[in-house]
């Protein structure tokens, strides 16, 4: 075992000491709610990060797929009695089965056209869970979404259960990623995504992999969006709409594309400075943006990215995973 | 009939609304290749300048739209100098990102200053003209035409003058542009302070017949975006074809359907349009 | 690690927004302060509404510290607000409930949407209870039964017989529908639907858009016009609204508007002239409010925040009444912090409340919370406002 491995496991060990101590050290259920939230966004953001830095194409439907999620588990939990359990399943494989149905039509366009593609896909989704009221509640929404039953002996009714329970998926999530990304298949998505054209060459079916990555993509937000509904209790249409879709942009971007902390550690800093400048009420955007430009500016590869140049750059070392 | 005709008139009126927005955003994002989001506060703040020469200055109309003009062209330019020079050459997500926090910004400040009312400009033109049963507002009428004039200098500018043929050669290969010797980055900053001069345009004639607040902008710019693509990124004529087109589908769709799914038009819209071609309407080429 | 690092500053931030909020309640001066949650939108589409209702209860909140508190057990106490932004969103209300509830200890929330107030009734009646200030005139929140609530507004369901009796002698028998397509856009649309056809009256096609993100009217009300209405039922946002008056106007309607009580005349009168709203009936413009205690209010209103202040609406007298209550009725009830004993005073405090605090003609609380007063509405009539009468709906004041 080298110090490499050391080094490695200390440096994934020490976050998730940091992660499970945090709500018995932190003695506010207040921040508790807001890690949580956190935890289920970074989930999509994930998903974003395995379309668009591992694959190289931008959605901007992604907060749609999230919001499906969160409305097929709502609405089978909250108006058909099933339980969480088994309503997940069912959004993920409803979400998928959209997300393959949209791929077919997007992914004969790329890059720009995919992403306006995308736009438009994304806001008829918001469209139609506003005009679908006898099953959405329209623009009022979905309340009174049950938090998941218990298994045996565990409860998630109280908040640090769903705290952990939250936890448990993104980490889950992110060995998933992981994962993908050291399989066969996620090699194929860095092919596609840094020559799509050598790519065909060396025969693989590009269309196919575009396919595949999207609705992982779409199933990984719906995961992030089920869990969001079941831990709010509640769910609108503007949790799918193109203003979410931006923000987990923002978050993947600043946190960093393509590298594997890089959508937790960007959708905690940003979340984190949104609710640190609540203070300044009606300023936030306005301090916000600026601050959005310069890290996009100075910090391309995002926070994240950037230190894991500085970490390679001061160890001189040999890269990772 | 009537009826088709009064929609006909205002669709075309709307679509010239559509036509100069999108025409500022093509101009950037074909040339410069920036999905510059926070394109439509350009259009939301040449409202505000016009609100402020009228209501605070007294000014006359016509030089509240010149003082509007002049404010927002220098703000493009901003655009450029100050945040995507910086980012040229990286991806288009990167400049997203900035484009995004620009127009944080800018709407953020807008609520600050003038908080998210609802504002009413006047407007010395508020006769209606009719004729053959339909009627118009003489404000309608003068955002028709200075839609078409504006069209019109818009291509005498790219193709006749020396700065817009820099332009169409940024266009069309930036390194090719470099080695004949043309300044790109003077070109760029033209080119963000042109399509300023476009949202404002739009932007002042449009202000006194709807309400002016901090998010204005925000339903335009996702449908100038659909025209952008639905025309062929930079491409002039398809930013404008594109924008009557989508205007008379709504209000046609809204006529003779529903008008509660005419917001659905524009998106489904593009969607079909991309199936069937996925580079839009018409080739690329300003 | 640089990704640990992150985490514990992400953690860090989070704890200094936690160190952020206040600490409130306690004593100031020797007054004691009573904290007052507000829920409601102060940011997005309808921050200019959420910002009306807030400035109501600023307004009341204010003379209550002026005068020195209102009294309990010869203690004075005043009030502050607390306030969260939820945007308009229901689901955001009862997450920023949650919040506020967190933050201090508070047995008052007022929610302004209907949307938001259904979200928040799951959850006042657990710990920590609270009482319910609802402002919103859907008659559904009375349905709901929350024995904690207190529903500040006139009910709309009152009002289309009323206009259909002034409007369709006037005007016609034809009513074209525009009215905005958001939920409590529909349930009017219903309800005036309903009692248009019952009076023999025919209605056309419901050309209704959502006004929230029309900018442009000109083709709806073309298609609206095409039917040859006599009376348009319009309504959303008050400038909204006025747009679609002026649309109307400009291409030749001569008829009646039957308008949403969501509207406000004051603030349509801004945009469209009086000569435009000939015909119009609507909400009673709270200026000129038919009782004695409003041009007392309405001037004290424009001393405080400015002859250019957003003009004083019911919007902002209902919520402003609705606090000065609350004030009452915790010292009838001679407590801060029971919200069932603050809920039993509130009919008595409706009665009993200083002439110099009181707005409206109030006669008592409902069994499901309704405030009991008198309601007018308002019919323009050769170039004034006419007073019109509103029955008032649902069981009498039992409390």
């Amino acid at each position: 075992m080298g110090a490499a491995r050391v080094k490695r496991l200390a440096a994934l060990g020490a976050p998730l000491l940091a992660a499970i101590l945090f709500p018995l050290v932190v003695d506010n259920p207040y921040l508790v709610s807001v890690a949580v939230t956190a935890y289920v966004t970074a989930i999509a953001v994930y998903g974003l990060d395995v379309l668009l830095g591992y694959t190289g194409q931008l959605s901007l439907a992604h907060a749609g797929f999230f919001g499906v999620g969160g409305y097929v588990v709502g609405i089978l939990t909250s108006d058909y009695g099933f339980s969480f359990w088994t309503a997940l399943p069912v959004a993920l494989a409803v979400t998928s089965l959209l997300g393959h149905l949209i791929g077919l039509a997007a992914l004969r366009t790329r890059h720009d056209y995919f992403a306006i593609f995308t736009l438009a896909v994304g806001v008829m989704i918001v469209i139609v869970i506003e005009r679908w009221e006898g099953l959405t509640g329209g623009t009022d929404g979905l309340i009174g979404i049950p938090p998941p039953a218990s298994i045996g002996p565990l409860s998630f009714t109280s908040l640090n259960a769903q705290y952990y329970l939250v936890l448990a998926f993104l980490v889950f999530t992110i060995y998933v990623v992981w994962a993908l990304m050291h399989s066969l298949v996620g090699r194929t998505f860095l092919a596609v995504r840094n020559s799509e054209e050598l790519a065909r060459a060396v025969g693989i079916d590009t269309g196919r992999t575009h396919q595949l990555s999207f609705v992982i993509s779409a199933a990984l937000a719906a995961l992030g969006g089920a869990l969001y509904a079941t831990f709010l209790g509640s769910i609108g249409p503007d949790v799918g709409d193109v203003p979410m879709t931006f923000n987990m942009l923002v978050y993947l971007m600043i946190g960093g594309v393509a590298s594997l902390p890089g959508p937790l550690v960007g959708t905690l800093l940003i979340m984190g400075l949104m609710q640190a400048l609540t203070a300044f009420q009606e300023y936030t955007m306005m301090i916000l943006g600026p601050i959005l430009v310069l890290v996009i500016i100075f910090f391309p590869h995002g926070i994240a990215g950037q230190g894991k140049v500085l970490f390679e750059r001061l160890t001189g070392g040999r890269k990772g995973a | 009939m009537t009826l088709f005709l009064q929609q006909l008139v205002n669709g075309v009126a709307l679509g010239s609304v559509y036509a100069l927005v999108a025409l500022g955003l093509t101009l950037v994002y074909g040339v410069l290749k920036v999905p510059n989001f926070a394109h439509g506060a350009l259009y939301m703040l040449a409202a505000y300048v016009v609100y402020v020469m009228l209501e605070d200055v007294g000014a006359p109309y016509a030089l509240a739209i010149l003082a509007s003009v002049l404010t927002i062209a220098v703000v493009g330019a901003l655009m450029e100098l100050v945040v995507f020079r910086h980012l040229h050459g990286k991806t288009p997500v990167h400049m997203m990102i900035a484009a995004l926090g620009v127009l944080f910004f800018m709407e953020g400040t807008a609520d600050v200053v003038w908080g998210p009312d609802f504002r009413p400009v006047p407007t010395p033109l508020d006769g209606v003209v009719t004729a053959f049963g339909i009627n118009i507002t003489e404000q309608r009428v003068l955002v028709i035409l200075a839609a078409v004039a504006s069209m019109v200098g818009l291509y005498l500018l790219l193709k006749r003058t020396l700065m817009g043929m820099s332009i169409e050669a940024l266009a069309q290969d930036r390194e090719g542009a470099l080695l004949v010797g043309i300044d790109t980055r003077r070109v760029a900053v033209l080119t963000f302070a042109i399509s300023g001069v476009l949202a404002a345009i739009a932007g002042s004639l449009i202000a006194p017949l709807v309400l002016v607040f901090p998010l204005m902008g925000a339903v335009v710019i996702l449908k100038a975006f659909v025209i952008v693509i639905l025309g062929g990124m930079g491409s002039v004529p398809g930013a404008i074809v594109g924008g009557y087109l989508l205007a008379l589908a709504e209000t046609m769709a809204g006529t003779y359907v529903a008008f509660a799914f005419s917001e659905l038009i524009a998106f489904a819209l593009l969607v079909m349009v991309l199936v069937f071609r996925p580079t839009g309407l018409f080739r690329k080429g300003v | 690690m640089l990704a640990r690092k992150l985490v514990l500053v992400g953690g860090l931030s989070l704890l200094a927004a936690a160190c952020g909020g206040g600490e409130g309640g306690g004593t100031d001066d020797g007054v004691e302060v009573v904290p007052i949650g507000y829920v409601g939108p102060l940011s997005g589409g309808a921050a200019y509404y959420g910002r009306n209702v807030l400035r109501g209860l600023e307004m009341a909140a204010s003379e209550i510290a002026e005068s020195g508190g209102f009294m309990i057990n010869g203690r004075p106490h005043r009030f502050e607000l607390v306030t969260a932004d939820d945007r308009y969103l229901p689901y955001e209300t009862a997450t920023a409930a949650r919040r506020i509830l967190q933050q201090e200890q508070m047995s008052v929330i007022l929610v302004p949407h209907a949307g938001g107030i259904r979200a928040v009734q799951e959850m006042n009646l657990n710990e920590p209870r609270f009482l319910l200030m609802a402002y919103s005139s859907e008659p559904s929140i009375l349905e709901a039964e929350n024995p904690l609530q207190i529903m500040l507004p006139p009910r709309f369901d009152g009002y289309q017989r009323p206009f259909v009796d002034v409007l369709m002698p006037r005007f016609g028998n034809r009513l074209g529908l525009l009215g905005t397509t958001t939920a409590y856009g529909r349930a009017w649309t219903e309800h005036v639907t309903a009692e248009w056809t019952s009076r023999g009256g025919t209605v056309g096609r419901d050309n209704g858009v959502d006004y929230n993100t029309t900018t442009d009217f000109t083709g709806a009300v073309s298609r609206a016009l095409a039917d040859d209405p006599d009376v348009l039922f319009i309504g959303g946002p008050s400038q909204p609204t006025a747009l679609v008056i002026r649309a109307a106007r400009e291409q030749g309607f001569q008829g009646g508007f039957l308008i949403m009580d969501q509207a406000k005349f004051m603030e349509m009168l801004q945009i469209v002239s009086m000569d435009a709203l000939e015909g119009a009936v609507g909400v009673y413009p709270q200026e000129y409010y038919p009782t004695a205690g409003t041009p007392g209010w309405v001037a004290r209103y424009y001393e405080r925040f400015g002859e250019d202040a957003p003009p004083a609406t019911s919007e902002v007298a209902i919520n402003y009444q609705g606090l000065h209550l609350v004030a009452k009725a915790m010292e009838i009830a001679g407590t801060t912090t029971d919200p069932d004993a603050i809920r039993s005073s509130f009919g008595e405090a409706a009665r009993t409340i200083d002439d110099d605090l009181r707005i409206f003609d109030m006669t008592g609380v409902t069994d499901g919370g309704h405030l009991a007063r008198a309601v007018y509405a308002a019919h323009v009539l050769d170039g004034e406002f006419v007073a019109v009468p509103i029955p008032v709906l649902g069981p009498a004041p039992s409390q």
